[in-house]
This record gives C-alpha cells, sequence and structure tokens, in this order.
C-alpha cells in the first residue's frame, strides 16, 4: 500500500502545483483522475522520485520515497507521459540496457525476462528491430515493457493512452491490466475517464493541486443514483435551470441547449427524464464544483 | 507570391525568439571582448599603427571575420532556425496558416542574419567607442566613424553573407543542424585548400576577385609592418576587383538561396521524423511503420505469456561497464565518426616534420612530439563535441524519466558518458599515433622507438584528454545547455591561447600545457619527473571537475 502524507510542491514560488496531498493508494489498478494542469504529473513525477517535493511524505511498506530514492527505484516501475528511446538502439538492446540499470545481472535470466517481456508486448518480432523506427503504440508498448522490468511493486503510468488510436488504447488498455499482480501497486493517471472505469478499482480525483475525492468507481457511481437528469430546454429556461441545479454538461442539440444535471429531490422541469448515472458525471460534478 | 505581412511576422518571431537564447548575448560579448583585446594588445600597439587607421580598421575585420571561430558562430545561429520548427513539432501549424515558402524562408534567414550581424557589430562599435579612450602606448588618429561603418559592411558582413548562406541552406534542406555545424568545421580546411591549390596559382587580381574571405586583398608585406608611419598613410579604396568580389558573393547568394526555395518542401521526410527527431507518442506515423494486416492479425496482448521472476542486485561496477557499452554504441552510430577517424590521421600526418630539426632527440621523440602537438587541439576539441552530445542525448531523446528512475547512482550515469568519450578519444589518439609511426617509417626515418611514443602520449596527451573530459562534463551539468557550452569552451580556450601565444604562460593556468613543453623534455629524466608532477596538478583538476559535475547534476539521490 502506497500512503502519500501532505505533499506539497510549489513552481517559483508561485505556482502552487500540490497544496499538501493526502491519499492512500491501496494495491490493485488506482485510477488518478484530473484535468489538465490539475497536478497529476507532479505528484506521479515526485512519487517516481525524479521531482524533490517541498515537504511531505511518500511511503511504500514503511519505506520512505522521498529520503531513499535508491531504494525506492528497485521498487519502481515508470512509464512517464511524455519519452523517447534512443532511436539508434534496438528493441532488445534498450531493454537489456534498462534491466542492467535496474540491476538484472544474470545473463540467462535476462535474456529470458527481455524474451517474455517482448513477447507479453507482443514485439518479439521486431526485437532487433531499430526504436526509431517504431509507431507511437510500439513504442508505448515498449514503454510498458520495460516498466514491467524487475517484478515492480509499484508501477506509474502517467497519461499512456494520450495519442494513441482506439484500438491500440483497447489492446494498452489489456496488457496494463494483465500486470496487477497480488501486492503491486498501479497508478494511472489519466484525464480520461473511461480508462479508469474501465480499469481502476479505487481511484482519486485531483484538482489545482487538491484530491477532491478518492473512492471507488463503482460506489461513486451509486451514489448518483435518482439525483442525475437529462433534458432539452429552450434557450430562455437554460439560464434558470443553470442556476437552480448543479450542471454536469451542456451541449447543443438541435439547436437548442441540452442540459444534463443533478437534483437530489426532484426533477428540475418537465422537459428533463431520469438518466443513468455514469463515472463521468461523478467526475464532472466533483471537478466543476 | 510572397506576402510582405508573413515575410514581416516570420521576422518578428525569430527576432523574439533570439532574444529568448543566451547565444546572441554571449557573442556580443565575446566579440566585445575580442575588439578590446585588438584595441590594447594586437600587432598595431606592437608595431606602432594608429589604432584607427585604415589599414588596421580593414585588418581587424578581415582577421575577425576568419579567425576566433567566426564562421563557427555563423552556423550556430543559422542553422537551426528551420529545424527548429519541425522539432518542436509547430511546422504544421505553421504552414496550415497562408505562409508561402518565399516569405517562410526568406523570414527565417533575414531576421537571423540580421541578428548575426547585430552581435558581429558589437565588435565594430566597441572599436569605434575605444577610439575615445586611448592608452599612452596606442597611436590614435581624430576621431573616425564612416571607415568603420564601411569597411564592417563591405568585408565581414558581406563574406559572412555567404557563410550564412549555405549553411541555413545545408541545415534546411537535410532538416538537421549538424549539417550546418559540420560545414562550419570544414570550412577551414577547406578554405586553407582552396587558397593553396587554387587561389596561390592565380594572377593577383584574380585572387581579389575570387577570394570569398577577401583575405586577399589589401595585402601588405611583414616586413613593411614595422615602417608604423607608411602603415598609417595608407587609405583604404575599393578596386574593381574588389567590388566585382562582393557583386559576385551577392550573386551567388541569390543563387543558393533560389536553390533552397524550389528544392524546400514543407513535407516532414519519414527518414527525418523515424530516425532524427524527438520521439512523439501522439505520432501519427502509425500507418508508416506497421503493415496494416499485421496490425489487426498479430497484435493482441499475450495475457498468458508470464514474466519471470528475477533476481535484482546493486552492483555499481558492473552498472558503469553496461552503461558505458550503451554509451560507445551510441557514440558509434554517430555519423560524425566517419569523418573524425580519417580526420584523427590527417591532422597527425599534417603535423609531422619532414626533417629532424632538434639535435640530440630521437627521430621518434620528433614524430610522437609534433603528433602530440598536433593532436592535442583537435582530440580537445573532440572531446568537447561528444560530451556535449552525451550529456543532452538523454534528454533530446526523451529516455531522461526511464534512465533516472533506475535503481543506478548518479555516477553510473554521469562516469559512462565520461568513460565512453574518454575511450574514443584515445582509440582516435592510437589510431593517429599508428598513422604518425607508419609515417616515419615510409619516410626512412628510422628506428621507430615505440616507447617514446608511449612516454609521450601518455605524459602529454592523455592526462589532458582526461582533464578535459572532466571539464566539459562539469561544465554541461553545471550549464546545462550544449550549445552554450560549447560557445563558452571555444571563448575561453581561444583567449586561454591567445593569452599563451602572447607570452602569459604557466602551468597553474594552462593545464594542458600548451607550449609549455618540448621533445628534448623527453630526454631528461629530472623534466620528466617535473612534467610528472604536473600532470599530477592536471589529474587533480580533472578530480575537481567530476566532483562539481557529481555535486551538482540534477538527478537527485538519497
Amino acid at each position: 500500500m502506497l500512503s502519500i502524507s501532505n505533499l506539497r510542491k510549489t513552481y517559483n514560488r508561485q505556482v502552487h502545483a500540490l497544496r499538501g496531498v493526502d491519499l492512500h493508494v491501496p494495491s490493485g489498478m488506482f485510477g488518478l483522475l484530473g484535468p489538465n494542469g490539475s497536478g497529476k504529473t507532479t505528484l506521479m513525477k515526485i512519487v517516481a522520485t525524479l521531482l524533490e517535493p517541498d515537504s511531505g511524505k511518500v511511503m511504500i511498506d514503511g519505506t520512505d520515497l522521498i529520503t531513499r530514492k535508491d531504494h525506492a527505484r528497485r521498487l519502481l516501475g515508470y512509464l512517464p507521459q511524455e519519452f523517447g528511446f534512443y532511436p539508434t538502439l534496438t528493441a532488445e538492446q534498450t531493454l537489456n540496457y534498462l534491466a542492467k540499470l535496474k540491476g538484472v545481472w544474470e545473463p540467462k535470466e535476462r535474456r529470458n525476462l527481455i524474451g517474455a517481456l517482448l513477447e507479453k508486448v507482443n514485439l518479439s518480432a521486431q526485437r532487433n528491430q531499430r526504436v526509431g523506427g517504431f509507431s507511437g503504440g510500439m513504442r508505448q508498448r515498449l514503454g510498458i515493457a520495460q516498466a514491467l522490468i524487475g517484478q515492480p511493486q509499484l508501477i506509474i503510468v502517467d497519461e499512456p493512452t494520450a495519442g494513441l488510436d482506439p484500438e491500440e488504447r483497447m489492446r494498452f488498455h489489456n496488457l496494463l491490466s494483465d500486470t496487477v499482480r497480488e501486492g503491486t501497486v498501479v497508478i494511472l493517471s489519466t484525464h480520461i475517464v473511461s480508462d479508469v472505469s474501465a480499469l481502476c478499482t479505487h481511484m482519486a480525483i485531483i484538482r489545482h493541486g487538491e484530491i477532491l475525492a478518492s473512492c471507488v468507481p463503482q460506489q461513486a457511481i451509486d451514489a448518483l443514483k435518482e439525483t442525475v437528469w437529462e433534458g432539452t430546454v429552450s434557450r430562455e429556461a437554460a439560464p434558470r435551470i443553470k442556476a437552480e441545479c448543479k450542471v454536469i454538461s451542456s451541449q447543443t442539440f438541435n439547436g437548442l441547449p441540452r442540459l444534463r444535471v443533478i437534483s437530489e429531490r426532484q426533477r428540475p422541469s418537465e422537459e428533463f427524464a431520469p438518466a443513468v448515472p455514469t463515472l463521468e458525471d461523478y467526475y464532472l460534478s466533483r471537478v466543476n464544483q | 507570391m510572397m506576402s510582405r505581412t508573413a515575410f514581416a511576422a516570420v521576422f518578428q518571431n525569430e527576432l523574439i525568439l533570439n532574444s529568448k537564447r543566451i547565444a546572441p548575448y554571449a557573442l556580443i560579448f565575446l566579440f566585445a571582448a575580442n575588439a578590446v583585446l585588438w584595441w590594447g594588445w594586437s600587432a598595431a600597439a606592437t608595431f606602432g599603427w594608429a589604432i584607427n587607421s585604415d589599414f588596421n580598421i580593414v585588418r581587424n575585420f578581415q582577421g575577425f571575420s576568419f579567425i576566433l571561430g567566426l564562421p563557427l558562430f555563423n552556423a550556430l545561429l543559422m542553422g537551426d532556425p528551420v529545424v527548429r520548427d519541425f522539432n518542436t513539432g509547430i511546422d504544421s501549424l505553421i504552414f496550415s496558416k497562408p505562409v508561402s515558402r518565399g516569405s517562410y524562408l526568406l523570414g527565417k534567414f533575414c531576421a537571423n542574419f540580421f541578428v548575426l550581424v547585430c552581435c558581429m557589430a558589437a565588435f565594430m562599435l566597441t572599436g569605434l567607442l575605444l577610439q575615445l579612450f586611448p592608452l599612452p602606448r596606442i597611436i590614435v588618429f581624430p576621431v573616425r566613424v564612416f571607415p568603420y561603418f564601411k569597411h564592417f559592411f563591405l568585408i565581414p558582413v558581406i563574406s559572412h553573407l555567404l557563410l550564412a548562406v549555405v549553411f541555413f541552406t545545408l541545415a534546411t534542406l537535410k532538416r538537421n543542424a549538424k549539417f550546418a555545424y559540420a560545414a562550419a568545421v570544414a570550412f577551414y580546411p577547406l578554405y586553407f585548400a582552396y587558397q593553396l591549390l587554387v587561389l596561390r596559382n592565380l594572377p593577383p587580381d584574380w585572387r581579389v576577385v575570387l577570394d570569398p574571405m577577401m583575405l586577399s586583398a589589401f595585402h601588405v608585406p611583414r616586413d613593411r609592418w614595422v615602417d608604423a608611419d607608411s602603415i598609417n598613410q595608407i587609405v583604404i579604396s575599393y578596386s574593381s576587383g574588389m567590388i566585382a568580389n562582393r557583386a559576385l558573393i551577392l550573386i551567388l547568394v541569390a543563387l543558393i538561396f533560389m536553390v533552397l526555395y524550389f528544392r524546400f518542401t514543407i513535407t516532414e521526410t519519414e527518414r527525418s521524423r523515424g530516425e532524427y527527431l524527438a520521439l512523439n507518442l501522439a505520432a501519427s506515423e502509425e500507418t508508416v511503420h506497421v503493415d496494416p494486416e499485421e496490425r489487426f492479425q498479430h497484435v493482441d496482448v499475450r495475457a498468458n505469456v508470464s514474466v519471470p521472476a528475477v533476481a535484482l542486485v546493486n552492483k555499481g561496477a558492473r552498472q558503469l561497464i553496461a552503461a558505458t557499452s550503451v554509451e560507445l554504441i551510441l557514440l558509434r552510430h554517430e555519423r560524425s565518426l566517419i569523418l573524425l577517424l580519417p580526420l584523427s590521421i590527417l591532422v597527425s600526418f599534417l603535423s609531422l616534420p619532414f626533417s629532424a630539426g632538434v639535435t640530440g632527440v630521437s627521430h621518434s621523440a620528433i614524430f610522437a612530439g609534433s603528433s602530440a602537438r598536433g593532436l592535442s587541439l583537435f582530440l580537445l576539441g573532440m572531446i568537447v563535441f561528444y560530451v556535449g552530445e552525451a550529456m543532452h542525448r538523454d534528454r533530446e531523446a526523451r529516455i531522461e524519466p526511464l534512465l533516472w528512475s533506475a535503481p543506478a547512482r548518479n555516477n553510473v550515469l554521469l562516469l559512462s558518458k565520461f568513460l565512453a568519450v574518454l575511450l574514443l578519444s584515445l582509440l582516435l589518439l592510437i589510431v593517429a599515433g599508428l598513422a604518425a609511426m607508419l609515417t616515419q617509417f615510409l619516410r626512412g626515418q628510422t628506428p621507430i622507438d615505440v616507447a617514446s611514443y608511449l612516454l609521450i602520449y601518455t605524459l602529454i596527451l592523455v592526462p589532458s584528454l582526461i582533464f578535459m573530459a572532466a571539464a566539459s562534463l562539469a561544465l554541461n551539468v553545471l550549464l546545462r545547455d550544449k550549445y552554450l557550452c560549447y560557445a563558452v569552451t571555444i571563448a575561453m580556450g581561444s583567449a586561454l591561447i591567445y593569452l599563451y601565444s602572447q607570452g602569459f604562460n604557466h602551468w597553474f593556468y594552462n593545464p594542458v600545457l600548451y607550449g609549455l613543453w618540448t621533445e628534448s623534455d623527453f630526454a631528461s629524466r629530472e623534466r620528466v619527473s617535473y612534467l610528472m608532477w604536473l600532470r599530477v596538478y592536471c589529474m587533480a583538476l580533472a578530480a575537481v571537475g567530476l566532483v562539481a559535475a557529481h555535486a551538482f547534476f540534477p538527478r537527485r539521490s538519497s
């Protein structure tokens, strides 16, 4: 279990990226949701030992990752939001190098590990191909392969599906959910709600460097039961509804405003019908508070 | 059709971008400092020429435009304006706007050349201002303004316009700034070869017309330099040959720019995206590299594949070897290495004497000493270049977060780069040494005493290479910008060599022992032991460099 307490980070004394984050991350897939600029990547970088916080602790199994970085890096598998590889090295050379840095020294063991990882991410056929010629999806798969070296207890995956096509994204989801072993913590940082609802057993929402909610996705959806309404209203009525109810989303449909709102007590007006709540409703309702 | 608005927008934006770079300010400082040096401590002060005489002004501009690396700085500014757009990925945003190729290229070129001229003007304006502050030992005519501007425009500006358009065209068409830098490095040997093989065989008038740097013009024989009165009387006027030269340059510039205009394409080459540019997860080349059928049939994740458990061992020395071997593989893929290997042999060969000049010293010692002298600057420069490349490669390839989150110590990441570049330079040294021995054998100046080579190379070159690699490592960690490091190193190196050549030479601030040893030193046991002590000092400085690099390395460990 990963425990983060009172984590603070300020850039240039002005931008408060994290304002005292407290978070408990259990084993399994954990989704960290938040809009762009909410502090997700800063939090991930701190947990991945790449950034120094101003204050706070990040504990895993009784070890503080901030003060014992070398130890933390042994437990860690990290797939950053933006990364690359040496374009002139082959996939096998790349994994071989990163495995050695990780401390996998037995040559036969390393060979078997790299073979299995390449097989797992379906890059066996490209093992001797230079990474410079890989597509975005192939590179991403090689990225997850390197993050799995050495049975990491903590895997951090930061915005992994940005820029991938739907097919590659689904493939990546399967790969990611397949990596979870017993006792492993996998943190998936993303702004795509469907990624979290498809993969994660627990989640948190972060905005402006603060944790707004930490819960189980199904519980979050259940909490909105019989409170979500959807309807198309006239332009004149829209401002009144927006003032009276908490609006989750507003779209224009056939030239008229189509609103999705939360109303706990009663139907907002006759045009509204009950809607099945989704995780996205929960996320938007918390973020737009 | 060229749009004036688009041209102005590109031009202004380039000026803004340059105003946020360190390089132009560093160049302004460097050129102004250079002007101060040439004002008080140049041939004018030595021979009693008036500092603002026509001859001295022109001579200074000729020297300024050729020596102290101005062609390199030219390439530094002109090499990356277009490449930068492709690397940052803003190219598609720009070319989706109504911007013609002409206005885009001309805007980029004119703005960057304007910045270069502004930097160069620091030399001219400093010289102009210094007329007002005469030193007692310097002769100064009444203040003159027009000759400074006239000669500045006609000599360095037009000469460097040609170099600028060549560098700009090469880098833009190849989508790689390194082509411009390579061309700038190749400029000196090419120009020397052109002087020796072409210009020297031509009549003087043609020499003036066909010399792009105008170094053949305004020539005064060295024996007349002592006659300060007649030198100060010289009035420089431009002959028809000189004007033809400048016109020829402008025509060449226009022609090269036309070639660029017609060959430049805004579509990105597959090669450049695949091999040379920073990797981008949101890349659009999915369908370029992957066979669509293969994608749909075979790319399912192998859920049934289990990843075997492995034992993790923390062995710093082994990690260092692994990291060094990867750094060596990466260095091997540097295309510039193909050029460097023969170049090191050539440098070694050119520095060898045709006959033994020092009595009491063996042929081998003379050959080893001469090649060591010739190779030292070449190898030191190479080290500076490759350390810069190695130190910034991880960030440029965006692999830094993956490496930095691995449980490897900082010294593994740093020393691997240091050792890889050092091993490469030692390899080049061995190759160049073998070439020197072969030359000695072919010239019949035998016997070949390998021990002399070993002694001189080990005592003079190897410690200097270690020092330079450590110093470059520290500088790259401290400054965190590859090109700034290059500029600072070139500036410091040039200033130090100038000081050494002026007689201010002491081992305390000359750790590479430039000009502080001769071949005959190696015949005396006392001198050898003295040199060994100096090398201990050099090694101590190298250790300080490595410690500084480690201390200021931005990756934190605990």
